[in-house]
């Protein structure tokens, strides 16, 4: 064999020429035939990515554009997704976003407000919380796709046993709480860094009258009585109604919970249900939801609406607006597509809310919310980069974690005061 | 009889005192195999004794990994990706090691703590500029980049471990080669390349472990599922927001820990007890 | 020592110039360039341009996907004043410091262990190497499950033998509990690397040093101290300061059990980094971050290896 002379050998390892080989096997991106790719996140039902490449297949025989769809898994590796394609202005033409992410890569993303106006006029209005999350300055910066919101997820079976009453408010949920605590059926609601302990503080917060920031996206207004009431109630709650393993607990702890037969009331959509219906755990059958709890200044919950933005530097604008009118525009399709996210997914329009898929099983019920109202994090002020910060730094659970684990209210209130007026200022 | 009990009780003891540590080693992998041979009702059932499998178990979680994601085409993407940028690693850090550990020229110091210094940058943050570069290469969405980018941390790793290793080959024995008229070329791949054996194999086995278990630039280079890794594959396809398939995530564990671990036995053994005794005689 | 000209492994050419090659290679001035320049050019290639912009980056407002503007060191100082970054400062030199110490110990008694006569050799070595090659993202998650507040496995184990009384730790819920889980799974994983490492260089002593020392009547103690120990500085030398900087840097093992909490009782800078550049997108402070202690490293990194370059006997 002719050994490898030193120059080649030099000129592959370090780059250049290994790169400059492979480059010319890599088939270009983009040729005669127009072709768009779609990052989307992993669904929470697999059924549904599969319904997806199918609607994607038919889209392609009918239009002739080529669809690829690459899957990421959320919770993290998304958001290294996303930095990583707007540094180098290439990657996928569509990408799928959550909550309020519109607002962080707004300067990147084409004004969809044209789709959205034709959607609107098939479907109705978007929700609250898509407007919220993807309708940023003026101008929509997001398709408004789907959403899955929180409800209480309880053990209907144990609640009868023990005749307690469904809560209504969080005063009542202490009170059946303790109950719960006694017969070994805690409530679970996680105190730690994860986001589900920010989907349920903030609700609690926004129920008793508080917020963190104020509608300005520049007051801090953490230090109030309402802080001091959700504190409180936080306080009790964790001393008479729950475990201290909620202090550890990550997303998936208050599912498994009460799949495996432990927590008898969760915050949390109805992910946990669906979930131990299909694996077939006996605690399925039991578990059941309803609507979310109130408090003094109303019925708030956490939503978690999904949409479908367009990078500005995608060279295909018009194919990935094509495609999303043809997923989203038919109702027939959007249905469709619906259908196959068994309750996971829930459209996103004021004239589908009272959607067929709300009566594939009686225990979705809950899911059509009257009187709550939805919103994303750190309202009522603006997703600002800043105000994402206070949501991201963990700063809500970690003052409410601070007080259930000794220091005192006031201290704990003025530790995130301070926190969030260096966030802002800086 | 005393003379052989001795070395008997003796070795007995050495392998108490191993116990703790294999425990510590195995406990954990003993429980992941546990959890991906167990059906869904007693994995998520809490009163079930978690040490041993009481209702029959079953490989779904296995089927499920096999034949309903692309675990092999990720497998196989894992191990290309792995040989190849363990191979220029280990080649490339050979000769550099060789140079740093012994030869006099200009500037040899601070290339070594400059070769080493890379080794500092974070990974956690460089993704981004080097996304950049992979891009400009055109490898965007490859497993090439993969190749071409994890040599940037193995390349220090393997030079300044095997400049350790060089370290322990006496220098005269070098010293003595050279004296018979032998090119420093030589000397390197007769006498100082066969002592450093174990060196060598270690930093292959554990440059290639490093690439194997890369995550942050797998996920940012690569997204088609024909390209990514198996790591990055598995998560993606079994953690869905909150919910975990614990039981297959834990089978992709096992699955991909259990091939290497049968290399890794059969070079360990080959090199570290056979080979250097050789060399050393 | 008779070798023959085309069993070299020079690249082959004119018969005159390949001697000629072959004899200007010889010069270690020449020579010694020579084979460091792939490994440079990889890196100064790779990591030359990145690095630069995670150093403008950290000196910038940087925010991903809008125009920055330089801001010089106000990023540094900054965080100075920020109750998490002192927080994640100080988990850093706990984390690394109390791992790293038990990995050392713990590697050399396993190693001096491996190296013994032992019965089924290959099955020992094999299982003592799982951790190492288990996927991490993956084994980091199944102990995330073995410390599930659920079915810890771990505390069952303990209740079951009567070490803890029920419940058991709150394992990643309670700060000092957590730290200890993070530093295990850390050792855990990152033992068999000192192991095997240590175990190599121990094989490449030569059996005659230990038959002198025995004849001078050293005991086994005294071998250990006075051959074994001081020949395996420079492998263990370079080891640490891997495992020091592996583990100082380390992302997974806390992203994936703690998420950095519980009140960022366990947040490292690869995770702050994370939360503030990526998650939320400030990727200047992110940046800041990652690179705070970069000087510091550089220096202990020169000095150390100053110290392994030293170890020539």
């Amino acid at each position: 064999m002719e050994p490898i002379s030193r120059r080649r050998f030099l000129t592959t390892t370090a780059g250049g020429g290994l790169a400059g080989i492979l480059a010319t096997r890599v088939p270009p991106a983009r040729g005669q035939q127009r072709e768009i790719s779609y990052l989307c996140w992993n669904n929470f039902a697999p059924a549904s990515d599969k319904k997806l490449a199918e609607i994607g297949q038919r889209f392609t025989k009918d239009t002739g554009i080529k669809l690829k769809i690459d899957h990421v898994s959320h919770m993290g590796p998304q958001q290294q997704k996303y930095a990583s394609e707007v540094q180098t202005q290439a990657g996928h033409d569509l990408v799928e976003m959550r909550m309020h992410f519109p607002w962080l890569y707004e300067p990147q993303l084409v004004d969809v407000s044209d789709v959205v106006g034709e959607l609107e006029k098939k479907h109705g209005k978007a929700i609250g919380s898509a407007y919220e999350g993807a309708h940023v300055n003026g101008a929509w910066r997001a398709v408004p796709q789907y959403h899955a919101m929180f409800v209480a997820t309880y053990r209907e079976d144990l609640f009868k046993k023990a005749s307690l009453k469904v809560p209504d408010t969080w005063e009542d949920l202490y009170t059946v709480g303790k109950e719960l605590k006694k017969m070994g059926n805690p409530v679970g609601i996680p105190i730690s860094q994860n986001y589900d302990s920010i989907s349920t503080a903030g609700p609690v917060l926004w129920s008793f009258g508080g917020m963190e920031v104020d509608k300005d996206g520049k007051t801090v207004r953490i230090n109030s009585p309402a802080t001091v009431q959700t504190i409180e109630w936080y306080k009790k709650m964790f001393r008479d109604c729950m475990e201290p393993e909620v202090l550890s607990w990550s997303d998936a702890s208050n599912n498994e919970s009460i799949q495996q037969g432990k927590a008898g009331w969760i915050h949390n959509p109805v992910s946990a249900y669906i979930v131990a219906k299909q694996r077939k755990l006996v605690t399925a059958d039991g578990i059941n939801h309803h609507r979310s709890l109130g408090g003094p200044h109303g019925r708030h919950e956490t939503d978690t609406p999904r949409h479908i933005a367009i990078w500005k530097f995608s060279k295909n604008v018009e194919p990935a607006k094509e495609w999303i009118r043809y997923l989203l525009g038919t109702r027939e399709v959007y249905d469709e597509y619906i259908m196959s996210g068994d309750a996971f997914n829930l459209p996103v329009y004021e004239k589908l809310q009272d959607h067929p898929v709300l009566r594939t099983d009686p225990k979705y019920a809950a899911l059509r919310g009257e009187g709550v109202q939805y919103h994303t994090y750190g309202w009522p002020a603006p997703p600002s980069d800043k105000v994402q910060l206070i949501t991201n730094t963990y700063l809500l659970p970690n003052m409410i974690a601070k007080a259930v684990t000794g220091t005192s209210p006031k201290d704990a209130i003025a530790w995130a005061e301070t926190e969030m007026k260096k966030i802002l200022a800086g | 009889m005393t003379v052989s009990r001795r070395p008997f009780v003796k070795r007995l003891m050495l392998h108490v005192a191993l116990l703790p540590f294999l425990i510590f080693a195995l406990f954990p992998f003993y429980h992941m195999t546990l959890t991906s041979l167990k059906q869904d009702r007693e994995l998520y059932d809490r009163y079930a004794v978690p040490l041993v499998i009481t209702q029959g178990p079953t490989l779904e979680h296995y089927a499920k990994l096999l034949w309903d994601t692309e675990f092999l085409t990720w497998t196989k993407n894992s191990l290309m990706v792995a040989f190849l940028a363990t191979g220029i690693s280990v080649v490339v850090g050979t000769i550099a090691a060789y140079a740093l550990a012994r030869l006099k020229f200009f500037g040899v110091a601070s290339l070594g703590t400059g070769i080493f210094v890379t080794y500092l940058v974070p990974t956690s943050l460089l993704f981004l500029p080097l996304a950049q570069v992979v891009q400009w290469l055109g490898l965007s969405d490859s497993k090439w980049a993969l190749v071409l980018t994890y040599p940037t941390f193995l390349v220090p790793f393997c030079t300044w471990l095997l400049i350790g290793y060089f370290r322990t080959v006496p220098k005269e024995v070098e010293e003595c080669a050279l004296v018979d008229g032998a090119t420093r070329i030589q000397a390197l791949w007769r006498i100082v390349l066969p002592m450093a054996v174990p060196g060598l194999v270690c930093a292959a086995l554990f440059a290639f472990t490093l690439s194997w278990n890369e995550f942050i630039y797998a996920l940012t280079f690569t997204s088609s599922s024909e390209q990514i890794t198996a790591s990055v594959g598995v998560t993606t396809e079994l953690i869905r927001g909150d919910i975990y398939f614990w039981g297959s995530l834990m089978a992709g564990a096992v699955l991909g820990s259990v091939p290497i671990v049968i290399l890794y036995v059969f070079f360990l053994d080959y090199y570290v007890s056979g080979l250097t005794a050789g060399a050393l005689k | 020592m008779a070798v023959r000209a085309d069993d070299l492994p020079v690249p082959r050419g004119r018969p005159r110039l390949a001697g000629r090659v072959r004899e200007w290679l010889d010069h270690e001035s020449i020579l010694g360039p020579v084979f460091v320049t792939p490994a440079l050019l990889l890196l100064v290639l790779l990591v030359a341009y990145p690095f630069v912009m995670a150093l403008y980056f950290s000196m910038s407002n940087a925010f991903i996907g809008r125009p920055s503007r330089w801001v010089g060191l106000h990023n540094f100082i900054a965080l100075w004043d920020s109750d998490v970054f002192r927080q994640t400062f100080q988990n850093a030199f706990v984390f690394t410091s109390i791992a790293v110490a038990f990995k050392v110990v713990l590697g050399i008694i396993l190693a001096l262990l491996l190296n013994e006569q032992l019965w089924f050799k290959r099955m020992i070595r094999g299982a003592v190497l799982l951790p190492w090659v288990i996927p991490t993202a993956l084994s980091t998650l199944g102990w995330w499950w073995m410390f599930n507040s659920l079915y810890s496995v771990v505390n069952w184990t303990g209740i079951a033998l009567g070490i803890v009384d029920p419940p058991g730790p709150n394992w990643l819920g309670q700060r000092y509990y957590a730290m200890s889980a993070v530093i295990a799974v850390n050792v855990w994983r990152g033992l068999p690397f000192f192991a095997i490492t240590i175990l190599a260089g121990l094989v490449a002593i030569p059996k005659e040093l230990y038959e002198a020392a025995e004849a001078d009547g050293a005991g086994a103690n005294a071998r250990f101290w006075h051959v074994t120990l001081p020949l395996l500085r420079p492998v263990l030398a370079v080891v640490v300061l891997f495992s020091t900087i592996f583990t100082f840097g380390d992302f997974n093992i806390v992203y994936i059990l703690t998420h950095g909490g519980p009140i960022n009782a366990t947040h490292l800078f690869a995770t702050l980094s994370r939360q503030v550049g990526i998650d939320t997108g400030r990727i200047g402070e992110g940046a800041a971050i990652s690179l705070y202690l970069f000087p510091l490293l550089v220096f202990v990194v020169w000095a150390q290896l100053r110290f392994v370059r030293k170890q020539v006997y």
